[in-house]
């Protein structure tokens, strides 16, 4: 007979703990079920002596529990002495794998093959899924881990790394320099890594300072007791059998999402993105009555965030109507709409106002308040201009804004009115604002961060389709149609079709024979053609612009190959309708026959370049310049490597230089430092719990002070460039080290204790100073440069 | 602020030496010749003491404390006055005007005295610049060549891979062998004197000669290679380290357990004598790669030195000036 309760908490994260603890505060029958012999295994896991931040600062904490700015340490000890003293029913080492049954009557299946009944469940397991382990003979002896919290802590061992992914290379390399460290690679490449981890290692491995094992497989763990080293490891590789003694394994195999699992407990997940989150209820209630949901599982990636809910989802159980901890937030938020009454009419009549966010359930559409602004602009007054680098998205809840389409003549307006949205232009292309708009009359806006509409536009299929054609009307009317009323283009919108290609494929080969024209949507492309038996790049073509057009001009098959440069989303139209458009509109005959004529005069100079410029081009998109908006790079015919770029990086940037002048790989003299790109779609933002990078109308993407260190941009980011430091804003004074000596400014400023905050760092392009990047500044010979790619291969043209 | 707009750029990519279309030489350019042509007119001819003469000097003296005054600019990272790229433009083209400036301000009156001392230090100075510019324009391209797209930490670190790797090799050919490249296996010395790093250093080149005469017995040796292995006879005499110790990053090396193991266990199919003449020639690969990177380290950190000697001269050297202008001036007005 399996125990029974009223509630049982699934994962003893922020969420869970504070639930449990809410629950045991009210008396009620309950049980936290935890899988790890620890509580809240996402903190335990975070390195030693991290400082955790309680970010949101305006939000208030409701919960039984604590929770303040601290160490980890000091956050854990307090949370396992509250859990005690409140009697929190803890049952550890329980994972749940399996669910089933209905409100009021669920069963839990537990790994160790017990069950625990309950009528209601509160699932916070969080985002972090499980470890997964080796799956073979002795994958829990004592000698194996599956993450390294410190690597100090181990000297002069022989330790076997397993895995070739991010976390592998980096562990190996951090153990290298005081052990001796073997990788063992199931494949033949460390290619799933990061460029610069694959070349680390490769180079470490090439160097001798780690030995690799490639195509080999774990057969064993055992212990050879009584010898040193302790443990051995058996391998399963081409040749046969081979044994490695080592002290230590480490399996670096990553996490298990947890997604499988709460799918199979019959909640849905709303679409096949991976970012995507199941849907709750105002509640917190999933699509399955009397099984909630909380924490970041549910889309909340915040400690504070996470234990208000667990308070309040134990408030819902019990059916006491709890207004949630950032009602108060709301309330002064949306204060200012015309009318307004109280939160829940003012969220009726957003809703019904702006029928893009009407699918939105009440948490969503709360949760989207909450990240958004709402503005009342004066009439006339700017929302942003033509050619800004900014990507919040805005829904019309009254009045109307006035879209300036012709950058070169102010009065041809298009009027957007209530209900309507703008700027999903530069959300999806990641590109310059393509226009500018004004506040029309009674004018009132909801301006929504990029993170929190790319979030909306995963989870909920409606906005996604409603903001896809949107876009696809917009993008073709400003893009190759401008002239032409909305009415005309209905065919071609009809028929045209959303494609995706990864990085190196190619939209179309030349000599195919043309299947439309390619409006590109995200990423960008290259355009090239074979000349005697070399493939030269001719052009680069970014988001926003077309290619394919002079197949549907002249018939004939395709001139030139486009291919995608990095990931790349197009609208391809179709011929057919294409073609009839033509012919009933001269004027965008004439637009796309001026565009062709360019092009081929473009394509014919280019041609004539040697095909070295040609290789640039190649070298610069594997550097991932064609997703960047504004790289450094340093011509090293000029460079006399007086590191003053990073002197002045430093001293701008409390003593952490954001850049690496020496690393990175060069080409023909070209060189590319490791600093940020400023990527149009940065890769940085994907996983941000407070959501502190942002990009700024100049196109900076920066990071603001609310980061709470958690590392995920830094392994984010494909070019490695971003760095946990710790500032230091003390600045030495140019005139006593001229007079007396000691720190000379630029240098690098004492060391700092352990205890120290650190934060992501990297590249703002200097937005504190009035001059710009300081590293160009600084440079005395003209070396270092900043260019956005276009800037880049027009210089490159002209060499 | 905003980023680069598009037809900014084309003038983002040009040397200090073209900034802002040579806007500095001609600058410089025409302060010489105003100079020159009122010192033809000027009656009575210009020296020290005229009018011309008080004015030319008090151009020099602003423009060599202008000039000194880069060295503040440079340390200044958060200054908004120009770029550093464009005073170090002004700088060289004005720098070299002074020449002008200076010649006509002393009306070609040249003696033995703290005057012609500051006139001369002024030379020397711009003498030293000049070098700088020809360094500047010609050596970085040649540093990234060298270089071919290593870094010098990652070579350093290979060398000692290599010393280990070939001790390691010539365990298996035999223990003289051995015996001979542990007495060797110098490392190759970072930095050094100014000597070392102009010309290389010593120690490494006498290093290198052994490890010649040690592969060409050995490449003897592998072409005899027909008969039994018969072991190298060598003539080594030991290195006295009698230097400081050098920098060096230290690297740990496997043991020789586990995946190695893989290569041995492959090799064991061949006859003893294949097996030699395997090791020598792995052997030999290893020392030649230990040569090329013994080159490029070297010839790495002359290129540096080359490029940043000269500031060495000139910096101390524009203190000097500085010093004897003042008593230069002060002079004159104390002493006229
Ligand atoms: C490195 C890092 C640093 C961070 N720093 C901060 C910070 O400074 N401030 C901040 O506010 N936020 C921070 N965050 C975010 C914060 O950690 C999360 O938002 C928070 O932990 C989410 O809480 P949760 O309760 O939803 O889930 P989690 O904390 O992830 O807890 C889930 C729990 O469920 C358990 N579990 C999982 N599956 C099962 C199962 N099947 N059966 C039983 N138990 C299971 C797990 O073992 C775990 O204990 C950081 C995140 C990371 C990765
Ligand atoms: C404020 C700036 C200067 C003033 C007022 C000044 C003044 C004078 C005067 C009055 C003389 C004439 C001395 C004499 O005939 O005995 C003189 C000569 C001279 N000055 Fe200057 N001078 C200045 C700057 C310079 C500079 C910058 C240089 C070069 C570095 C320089 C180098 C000389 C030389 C070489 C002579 C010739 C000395 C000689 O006749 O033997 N002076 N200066
Ligand atoms: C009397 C005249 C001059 C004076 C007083 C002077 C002084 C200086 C000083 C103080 C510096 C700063 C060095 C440092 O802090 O690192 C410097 C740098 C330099 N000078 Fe001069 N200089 C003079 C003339 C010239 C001339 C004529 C040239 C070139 C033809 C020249 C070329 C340079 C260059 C290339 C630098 C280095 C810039 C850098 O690497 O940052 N100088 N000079
Ligand atoms: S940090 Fe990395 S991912 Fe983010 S914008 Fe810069 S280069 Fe791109
Ligand atoms: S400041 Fe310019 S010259 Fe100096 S190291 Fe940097 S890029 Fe090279």
């Amino acid at each position: 007979m399996a125990a029974r309760f009223k509630i049982a908490v699934i994962g003893s994260g922020p969420s869970g703990l504070s639930a449990a603890a809410h629950a045991a505060e009210l008396g009620l029958s309950h049980i936290l079920l935890e899988a790890q012999s620890h509580l809240s295994n996402t903190l335990y896991r975070y390195q030693k002596g991290k400082h955790v931040m309680a970010e949101p600062g305006v939000l208030p904490l409701r919960s039984p529990m604590s929770f303040a700015a601290g160490k980890r340490e000091q956050i854990l000890d307090t949370w396992q002495e509250e859990v005690a003293r409140h009697g929190v029913n803890v049952c550890h080492n329980a994972e749940v794998v399996g669910l089933t049954g209905e409100k009021g009557a669920f069963t839990l299946n537990l790994a160790d093959g017990g069950t625990v009944e309950a009528e209601y469940v509160v699932l916070c397991i969080g985002l972090q899924g499980n470890l997964r382990k080796m799956g073979c003979p002795g994958e829990d002896a004592s000698f194996v881990q599956y993450q390294l919290d410190d690597p100090d802590e181990y000297q002069n061992e022989h330790i076997v790394v397993i895995g070739a992914g991010d976390a592998a290379i980096e562990n190996a390399l951090a153990l290298c320099d005081h052990n001796t460290v073997t990788i063992v690679n199931r494949r033949e490449e460390f290619d799933k890594a990061k460029a610069a981890n694959n070349a680390a290692i490769l180079k470490a491995i090439q160097d001798g300072r780690v030995r690799c094992v490639y195509n080999a497989g774990v057969g064993s763990v055992s212990k050879q007791p009584g010898r040193n080293p302790p443990g051995v490891l058996t391998l399963n590789t081409a040749t046969g059998e081979a044994r490695i003694p080592c002290h230590r394994v480490i399996a670096r195999l990553g996490a298990t999402p947890p997604r499988k699992f709460v799918e199979s407990c019959g909640i849905h997940f709303p679409s096949e993105d991976p970012t995507s989150l199941p849907a709750v209820s105002a509640t917190y209630e999933s699509n399955v009555p009397g099984l909630y949901i909380i924490g970041a599982l549910a889309g909340f990636p915040l400690i504070k965030q996470a234990m208000n809910q667990g308070y309040e989802v134990i408030e819902f159980i019990e059916g006491r109507k709890a207004e949630p901890a950032d009602e108060p937030l709301l309330r002064r938020k949306l204060g200012g709409l015309p009318g307004f009454v109280d939160v829940d009419q003012a969220l009726e009549v957003i809703r019904s106002r702006v029928p893009v966010l009407a699918p939105l359930t009440r948490l969503q559409l709360r949760e989207f308040l909450l990240d958004s602004e709402l503005r009342a602009p004066s009439p006339g007054e700017v929302i942003f201009q033509r050619n800004d680098y900014t990507d919040s998205f805005y829904s019309i809840v009254a009045g109307t804004v006035d879209v300036q389409i012709d950058p070169d003549d102010p009065s041809r307006i298009l009027s957007l009115g209530g209900g309507e949205f703008f700027g999903e232009m530069s959300l999806i292309s990641g590109r310059r604002r393509s226009a500018t708009v004004r506040a029309g009359g009674q004018c009132v806006l909801i301006e929504t961060p990029r993170r929190s509409m790319s979030k909306l536009i995963h989870s909920v299929a409606a906005v996604k389709r409603v903001v896809d054609e949107a876009f696809l009307r917009r993008a073709i009317q400003s893009n190759i149609a401008p002239d032409v009323p909305i009415e005309a283009l209905s065919e071609v919108v009809g028929t045209a079709s959303l494609l995706a290609f990864k990085a190196g494929d190619s939209l179309f080969n030349e000599g195919d024979t043309g299947d439309g024209i390619h409006l590109i949507r995200r990423g960008s492309v290259t355009v090239s053609r074979t000349i005697g038996g070399r493939e030269v790049v001719l052009a680069y073509v970014p988001a926003g612009q077309y290619v394919g057009e002079m197949a549907l001009i002249s018939d004939l098959p395709r001139t030139a190959t486009a291919r995608a440069a990095v990931a790349v989303e197009t609208i391809r139209l179709e011929p057919a309708p294409f073609k009839a458009l033509l012919a009933r509109f001269p004027v965008v005959r004439n637009h796309i026959q001026e565009q062709f004529r360019t092009r081929v005069a473009s394509n014919f100079d280019a041609q004539q370049q040697s095909a070295e410029r040609s290789g640039i081009i190649g070298f610069m998109m594997a550097q991932g310049l064609g997703e960047a908006t504004d790289v450094l790079l340093i011509d090293e015919s000029l460079c006399i490597r007086c590191d003053q770029c990073e002197k002045a990086c430093a001293t701008t940037h409390g003593g952490v230089s954001r850049l690496d002048r020496e690393a990175g790989p060069t080409f023909q003299n070209l060189h590319v430092p490791t600093s940020c790109r400023h990527c149009e779609h940065p890769h940085c933002m994907k996983d941000c719990p407070p959501d502190a990078i942002k990009r700024l109308p100049g196109g900076e993407v920066s990071i603001s002070d609310a980061c709470i260190g958690c590392g995920n941009c830094e392994r984010n980011c494909p070019y490695g460039v971003i760095h946990m430091g710790v500032e230091d804003n003390s600045q030495p004074s140019l005139w006593r080290w001229m007079l007396f000596g000691g720190r000379e400014p630029g240098s690098a400023p004492p060391k700092k204790g352990k205890d120290s905050i650190k934060k992501a760092t990297k590249c703002d392009m200097c937005k504190s100073l009035p001059g710009g990047p300081s590293c160009v500044r600084a440079c005395p010979t003209g070396a270092a440069m900043r260019l956005s790619p276009e800037a880049f291969l027009h210089a490159s043209q002209r060499r | 602020m905003r980023m680069h707009d598009s037809n900014a750029s084309d003038t983002l990519h040009e040397s200090f030496l073209s900034f802002a279309g040579f806007r500095y030489l001609k600058l410089a350019l025409a302060l010489c010749l105003v100079c020159v042509m009122t010192y033809i007119c000027a009656r009575p001819p210009a020296s020290g003491g005229t009018w011309l003469g008080y004015s030319l000097g008090t151009i020099g003296a602003l423009l060599i404390a202008w000039l000194a005054l880069l060295g503040v600019r440079k340390r200044s990272y958060h200054a908004t006055l120009g770029t550093v790229k464009g005073w170090a433009s002004a700088h060289v083209y004005l720098g070299l005007s002074l020449v002008v400036v200076a010649t006509l301000h002393c009306g070609f009156h040249f003696g033995w005295n703290v005057h012609t001392l500051a006139y001369a230090l002024m030379i020397a100075v711009v003498a030293s610049g000049i070098y700088g510019i020809v360094a500047y324009g010609r050596l970085p391209a040649q540093i990234t060549g060298n270089r071919a797209g290593g870094t010098l930490e990652a070579w350093i670190e290979e060398l000692d891979d290599i010393a280990e790797r070939s001790l390691k090799v010539a365990d298996q050919i035999g223990p003289d062998v051995h015996q001979v490249l542990i007495r060797s296996a110098e490392r190759v010395r970072i930095g050094g004197s100014l000597r070392d790093q102009l010309f290389g250093p010593r120690m490494t080149k006498a290093v290198d000669r052994q490890y010649e005469q040690l592969r060409q017995q050995l490449a003897t040796t592998l072409r005899s290679k027909t008969g039994r292995f018969t072991s190298i006879q060598m003539q080594w005499q030991t290195l006295s380290p009698t230097e400081k110790k050098p920098r060096r990053v230290t690297v740990n090396v496997p043991d020789a357990q586990s995946t190695v193991m893989f290569m041995a266990d492959q090799l064991s199919g061949m006859d003893q004598d294949a097996r030699d003449a395997e090791h020598i020639r792995s052997l030999l690969d290893l020392l030649a790669r230990r040569h090329d990177l013994v080159t490029r380290i070297n010839r790495d950190i002359r290129l540096h030195a080359l490029m940043q000697i000269w500031l060495y001269v000139h910096v101390p050297l524009t203190f000097a000036l500085l010093a004897a202008l003042i008593v230069h001036i002060v002079s004159v007005f104390l002493y006229r």
